[in-house]
This record gives structure tokens, sequence and C-alpha cells, in this order.
């Protein structure tokens, strides 16, 4: 990426920046599945119990504490 | 970073001009990357995170399988390209690291 001249590299960011926009909804929604289903499982209520919120809490934030650490070791590998 | 082994030579664009193939080979370089990131959350995830979630933090149990879960993957990856190139002369072959 790094034989890109200039004008070449601001089209290219251009075209970054909407994929991170994008990436973003779809770890956004894959996290909702993720979380749904791991967390919620009782169908008596209509509301979240304070239980299932409170996994729906830990799964979101252990999440993104996991893809960070996944981060760190690509981040190595190169 | 190119691991593709892609530029050189051709892209004599003096700033100013873009050339379309280098852009284009950029962004192929970028979503393989982000793939195999993304299938690298995924996989280990799903066998080191226990989907009990008794707290929000990593536990040590986790954090050390994802440490050698994400070693073992690029081995995979490594050796599985090095199969590939075997067989087919690599055609294609984006061997990564």
């Amino acid at each position: 990426m790094d034989q890109l001249n200039v004008k070449e590299q601001q089209e290219f960011q251009q075209i970054v920046e909407q994929k991170q926009m994008k990436d973003f909804m779809r770890l956004y929604s894959n996290l909702v599945s993720k979380c749904f289903d791991d967390c919620v499982n009782d169908f008596t209520s209509a509301n979240l119990t304070t239980k299932e919120s409170s996994c729906i809490m830990k799964c979101s934030e252990k999440f993104l504490k996991h893809s960070e650490r996944v981060g760190q070791r690509f981040q190595e590998q190169k | 970073m190119s691991f593709l082994g892609f530029g050189g030579g051709q892209n004599a664009q003096p700033a100013g001009a873009i050339n379309p193939a280098q852009i284009e080979m950029a962004v192929a370089e970028l979503d393989m990357i982000t793939d195999v990131f993304n299938r690298l959350v995924n996989s280990c995830h799903a066998k080191c995170i226990s989907e009990k979630y008794h707290e929000p933090d990593l536990n040590k149990g986790e954090g050390v399988c994802i440490d050698r879960c994400t070693a073992k993957f690029f081995e995979v990856n490594k050796k599985v390209g090095e199969r590939m190139q075997a067989m087919g002369g690599g055609a294609g072959g984006g061997t990564f690291q």
C-alpha cells in the first residue's frame, strides 16, 4: 500500500473510511445476534430480565476485549 | 506491507494521476487482511470464550487461549499456504506473513 502516490492515497483513504463504516455496522449486528443467542433464552416475559441484561453487558464487553487482544496479536504478526 | 508481492516497476505515475489498478490492488490487499482478521476473531471467540459470561473481562484462561489460538491460526494459515503453493505452483497464492 505504500507504493501509492498522494492522490491515490487520498482516494484509497476514502475507500477505507467507507469500509470502516460498513465494518462497524456488521460488527454491531453480529454482536447483537451473538449476545442475543447466548444470553436470551427465556420468553416468559417481553422484557429482558436483570440476569439477561447483565449477561448482555458482559457478552458485548468481553467480545470487544477479545477482538482488541486478537488485534494486538495480529499486529505483531507482520 | 505488500505481502502479495504487487507493485514495483510499473507504478510510474508521478504525483497527480490516479492509476485505478493501483487502487484496486490496495483494496484487494485490505479486503484480504480484513477477511483474515475477521475469521481469526470469530474462530478464536468460538473456541476460547465461554458463553457463560461470568465477568466482563477476559479471564486468565481466555487470554492465554486467545494468544495460543491466534498463534496456531497463523501457523495453519502458513502451512496450508505452503501446501497449496506446492500443489498448484502458487496460483494466486497470497501467503500470509
